[in-house]
């Protein structure tokens, strides 16, 4: 599903160089649930960036669901963000003068789909976090936990292939957290690959396994223990 | 997704109402200012007479004494003027002579009042294509035989007969009497262009050339009897013996227009006017034989600069101010997208490409140039009332037309997406990675 | 100071804007005053004649045959309304209808040519009643009021204005000169201070001042037009009184209320388009500095609140609300000046293109500093409210989370 190899990253300013990534290796394979941990600093954020195709890498290879989405031009990466991947970040991100209904719509529009077609998604996505009923409410209207469920529901409503979360307990309490990890098994159960980007060890024994950043390097490689064996293609 | 952007921008612009109302304001400003100007040079400048000026000529000879090689004079002594019209070697030819005269309506206790009288040939109406609501005009015969006839301005009409069918009334030009045989339709061109001459003398104040036609139009030849004494010269290079009669001085006083339908016959008629100043050198009248000139209707409206300098100036004004007013749209517009920009990465990161951010941005801009094209029109509305006010010969002009009014929205929209355009591509370039922080 | 260009090259395209904003304010700011001043001078012209006290009849719609008769009655009519001080014929005022403009030339041959000048005609008592006072020479005295032909005196002596006899004998004391309009000779025996042509500014005048007076005798060749003259305080009286008499003396003549006047109506109406255009540019200036402040005030709003957390931490560090004032003041003085060294190359510029297609003068180096100044104030004025903000952020903005 996800195949990265030797990728480098430098940040150049007018004073400094950064490795941000050096000779940085991962493979995910389909229906996976990877949790990419590391300190502050060792590259996690990049790494999420360049994976989610929302930044371009300086060497290396990276083939997403099979396709070699190394050389793609900004409207083809703007493509497969819309069409095979959905996001979930730390901070929610959800625009707060959008009601729910309409934040949850906003990727379904740019891939150009009829209007009864993303009423259903968004009703069926907003009903998988058990949301249906907030569809009219604004995110200040919601509680930390509902804005991050109201993120979910966004990144399901698209059916991505691949789903990538930036902390996305970080700012919750315990519970709404647990909550939260439930819906994003429950999403990697119905066969859509997670890469979720973390620091507390917590979080990460709830993937399938775990890969340690730093300093832009990949650790350890540990062996999958038991590689999924379920279904592909199956609706959130 | 015209429509979603639509509402996106309709979301965002109520978000900042403030933000919203300065950048409508500036470009209602810009526009009311420039649509204001530009609406009295387009009145002021446009063709008075559309599908008919490009065969209308305005004729001129060079009967000045003095061997200067400047420009003939802009009217011609009534010598030269009665020797081309009578030629009749064009299609049709008009002569223009204008002059203050008395004017009442016989058994009226109304006091006598000034009017302007024209004294034209039969020709000057079909020629000027002149709009009649009773009667018409008269015939080459009148002209020949000097007929006591007139035709008088709507205007006229109203105020001495209540506007009813005058047509066989009389009124009194000084002391004559004579007969109505026609009443022309409310008429009003703008610039009253065969009447047009000496702009090059008005050092840009020309508003002049905007008033109302004459109110009295009589035969050339009558009226030099009926009015003998109160006519006036163009210019004179001596002062004639009688001031007020000009027939034979040494003055110029007389306009010849004539119509030529085709090129051809305009250039046979370029080679009359030359073979004539030419004879007339041989006579010993003339001593400039080869300064003619015979100019179509625009070329001589163009040649004495009839925009007066005053409006031209105006119009130069407010441009540079709608130019300024945009400019500081960009900036608000520059900001406004800007401090949008996490929310931009996050629908780029969503998958939004540059170009749907780009088109979002750009039906923003488009609405607030809506708003302000909507405020600019009731601008532009309120300016041209203040022209009205004016004591401008040109201010009963200052209306908008509904292709003003098309234009006005249009431009007050076409400028706000040319304001949109910078601050657009900008936003379209932000990075979906670095703002997703801090939404 | 290298912090805040270092902070502005990173908004340098918003910045830039703003700059060529004030760029082209300057330039519009410069030539709009430059105009208005031109046109303020231009009303505030010396006519050189009693406005205050005048007032011009003119009568038409008679015929040349019925001249004297309507002189006489005109004359008798107005002389004996209560108030009037003097009567005259004269053959038009400053303010009033052009009537009398001819080449002159400096040789009884014509081949001397030396410009375009307006006559004034007057009839006896008008020189005084005018209140000309020579400031060289004298007044025509009784018996130099000569019959007359044509539209001026065939051999007249003539006042002369200061800036006429200067440009037709530059340096040379204008008594005794002569000047000839065809056949017509004109000897030079008083010098005004001013005396304005009916309609200065226009025509080919090139001068307010390029005209002369003229003594007559009122006659067939010039009737119809009268000079009155009474007390300040009852001219409106007087003029008003003046259309009945003559309504009653001459009921068949045509009193032209549109040329005649009290002198300082015709004088308000003369320049009703000169105040309008004043006023007009007068308002463009406004607007514009308006619309500029409120484009600096937006975009000032839109950094401060970017910059939020910079200014926090800042403050949290040690500096004071007056050092980020200053720091937001600073910053759009810096932009003023930028947009001000461009904008006097467009003033300059601008200022050209004025001269050479309206007839503009060109601009006194005064005005470039002066815009300097209002557009520095502006910009500190525009940008105060969002630097007070700016200052008022609290240094705990720095430890909390966004």
């Amino acid at each position: 599903m996800l195949s990265m190899q030797n990728i480098s990253k430098i940040y150049r300013t007018d004073v400094v160089q950064t490795h941000a990534l050096r000779d940085f290796s991962l493979e995910v394979k389909e229906g996976e649930f990877v949790a990419v941990m590391g300190p502050s600093g060792s590259g996690k954020t990049t790494f999420l960036n360049i994976a989610g195709l929302l930044e371009s890498f300086d060497t290396g290879s990276y083939f997403l669901d099979g396709e070699d989405v190394s050389n793609l031009n900004d409207d083809g990466r703007s493509h497969i963000r819309n069409e095979r991947i959905g996001f979930i970040f730390q901070s929610f991100n959800l625009i707060p003068d959008l009601n729910v209904f309409d934040n949850v719509d906003v990727p379904l529009r740019y891939r150009g789909m009829k209007s009864a077609e993303r009423a259903k998604r968004i009703q069926a996505a907003l009903e998988t976090v058990g949301l249906a009923s907030r569809m009219k409410h604004i995110p200040a209207q919601l509680s930390g936990g509902q804005q991050q469920r109201v993120a979910i529901a966004r990144a399901l409503a698209g059916e991505p292939r691949i789903l990538f979360a930036d902390e996305p307990t970080g700012n919750l309490d315990s519970l709404m957290a647990r909550q939260v990890l439930d819906l994003l098994e429950g999403i990697n159960s119905n066969g859509t690959t997670i890469v979720m980007v973390t620091h507390d060890p917590e979080l990460a024994r709830r993937a399938h396994r775990s890969v340690h950043v730093l300093d832009g390097q990949v650790m350890d490689l540990k062996a999958v223990p038991d590689a999924p064996k379920r279904e592909t293609g199956a609706k959130a | 997704m015209f429509s979603y952007y639509l509402r996106l921008a309709w979301v965002s612009l109520r978000r900042n109402p403030v933000l919203t109302g300065l950048m409508a304001l500036a470009i209602a400003v810009g526009i009311g200012a420039s649509m204001t100007t530009l609406t009295v040079l387009y009145l002021l400048s446009g063709d008075p007479l559309p599908g008919k000026s490009a065969q209308l000529f305005y004729a001129q000879v060079d009967s000045s004494p003095y061997p200067n090689d400047h420009e003939p004079l802009d009217r011609m002594d009534d010598r030269s003027a009665l020797d081309l019209w009578g030629a009749h070697k064009a299609d049709r030819q008009a002569l223009i002579v204008d002059s203050p005269v008395k004017l009442r309506a016989p058994d009226s206790p109304k006091p006598p009042r000034m009017a302007v009288l024209l004294s034209t040939t039969a020709d000057f109406f079909p020629m000027f294509a002149v709009p009649f609501q009773y009667g018409a005009g008269w015939s080459a015969d009148d002209d020949a035989k000097k007929a006591r006839v007139a035709v008088i301005s709507a205007e006229l009409n109203d105020q001495l007969f209540g506007g009813a069918d005058s047509v066989g009334k009389s009124v009194m030009l000084r002391g004559s009497e004579v007969r109505i045989i026609g009443v022309l339709k409310p008429w009003r061109p703008s610039p009253l262009y065969y009447a047009v001459a000496g702009g090059r003398f008005s050092g840009g104040d020309t508003a002049d050339f905007y008033s109302k036609p004459e109110d009295v139009m009589a035969p050339y030849s009558a009226s030099l009897e009926i009015n003998d004494g109160n006519f006036q010269q163009f210019t004179c290079w001596h002062p004639p013996e009688h001031p007020g009669h000009l027939t034979d001085s040494p003055c110029v006083w007389v306009s010849l227009w004539v119509q030529l339908d085709g090129a051809a016959k305009v250039a046979t008629y370029r080679q009359f006017l030359a073979d004539y100043a030419a004879q007339q050198k041989s006579l010993g009248r003339f001593i400039h034989a080869d300064n003619t000139r015979l100019r179509s209707l625009m070329q001589w409206l163009d040649f004495n600069g009839v925009v007066p300098g005053d409006v031209r100036l105006q119009n130069w004004l407010a441009f540079a101010f709608l130019v300024i007013c945009l400019s500081n749209t960009v900036c608000l517009l520059l900001a406004k997208f800007l401090r949008r920009g996490s929310e931009i990465g996050l629908r780029r990161a969503l998958g939004a490409s540059r170009k749907a951010i780009f088109c979002q941005c750009l039906v923003e801009s488009g609405l607030v140039g809506l708003m302000g094209g909507s405020g600019g029109w009731l601008l532009t509305l309120l300016g041209l009332w203040l022209i009205r006010q004016q004591q401008v010969a040109y201010a009963d002009l200052a209306h908008l037309d509904l292709g003003m009014f098309t234009a006005t929205l249009g431009l007050a929209i076409a400028a706000s997406l040319v304001a949109g355009l910078l601050p657009a591509l900008r936003a379209s370039r932000i990075d979906p990675a670095l703002q997703l922080k801090t939404l | 100071m290298t912090s805040i260009l270092a902070a502005l090259r990173h908004h340098r395209l918003s910045a830039g804007l703003i700059a060529v904003q004030i760029a082209l304010v300057c330039a519009v700011l410069c030539n709009a005053c430059s105009l208005i001043a031109g046109r303020l001078e231009l009303m505030g012209l010396h006519s050189g004649v009693d406005e205050s006290s005048l007032a011009l009849v003119q009568l038409t719609g008679y015929d040349t045959a019925q001249a004297d008769e309507v002189n006489a009655k005109a004359l008798g009519a107005l002389r004996a309304i209560p108030g009037v001080q003097a009567v005259s014929a004269i053959n038009t005022l400053p303010f009033g209808p052009r009537v009398a403009n001819a080449g002159i030339n400096l040789d009884a041959g014509l081949s001397h040519f030396a410009g375009v000048i307006d006559f004034y005609v007057g009839g006896p008592g008008s020189a005084a009643a005018l209140g000309l006072k020579p400031s060289s020479g004298r007044l025509p005295q009784e018996d130099e009021y000569g019959p007359i032909q044509n539209f001026v005196p065939a051999d007249a002596p003539v006042l002369i204005t200061r800036n006429l006899a200067e440009h037709l004998w530059p340096g040379s004391e204008p008594l005794g000169h002569e000047f000839w309009m065809d056949k017509f000779h004109f000897r030079v025996i008083g010098v005004l201070d001013h005396l304005a042509v009916p309609a200065p500014g226009g025509g080919e005048e090139r001068d307010p001042d390029w005209s002369v007076f003229a003594p007559a005798r009122p006659g067939p060749a010039f009737s119809g037009s009268y000079l009155l003259r009474a007390d300040p305080d009852d001219l409106r009286t007087v003029y008003r009184d003046a259309q009945d008499a003559i309504a009653q003396a001459l009921p068949d003549v045509v009193f032209d209320h549109d040329a005649s006047g009290p002198v300082l109506e015709l004088r308000h109406r003369y320049f009703a388009p000169q105040r309008a255009m004043a006023g007009m540019l007068a308002g463009v200036i406004l607007a514009l500095l308006l619309v500029t402040s409120l484009g600096i005030v937006g975009l000032a709003s839109f950094w401060v609140s970017q910059r939020h957390r910079q200014i926090g931490i800042r403050r949290a560090l040690g500096a004071t609300r007056g050092d980020i004032l200053h720091y937001f003041q600073m910053e759009n003085f810096l932009i003023v000046s930028f947009g001000i060294v461009a904008g006097l190359a467009l003033t300059i510029a601008l200022n050209i293109v004025l001269i050479k297609y309206y007839g503009a003068s060109p601009l006194p180096a005064i005005y470039l500093p002066l815009s300097a100044v209002v557009v520095w104030l502006l910009g500190q004025l525009a940008v105060l409210k969002p630097a007070l903000q700016a200052a008022a952020v609290p240094p705990a903005v720095a430890t909390r989370g966004l």
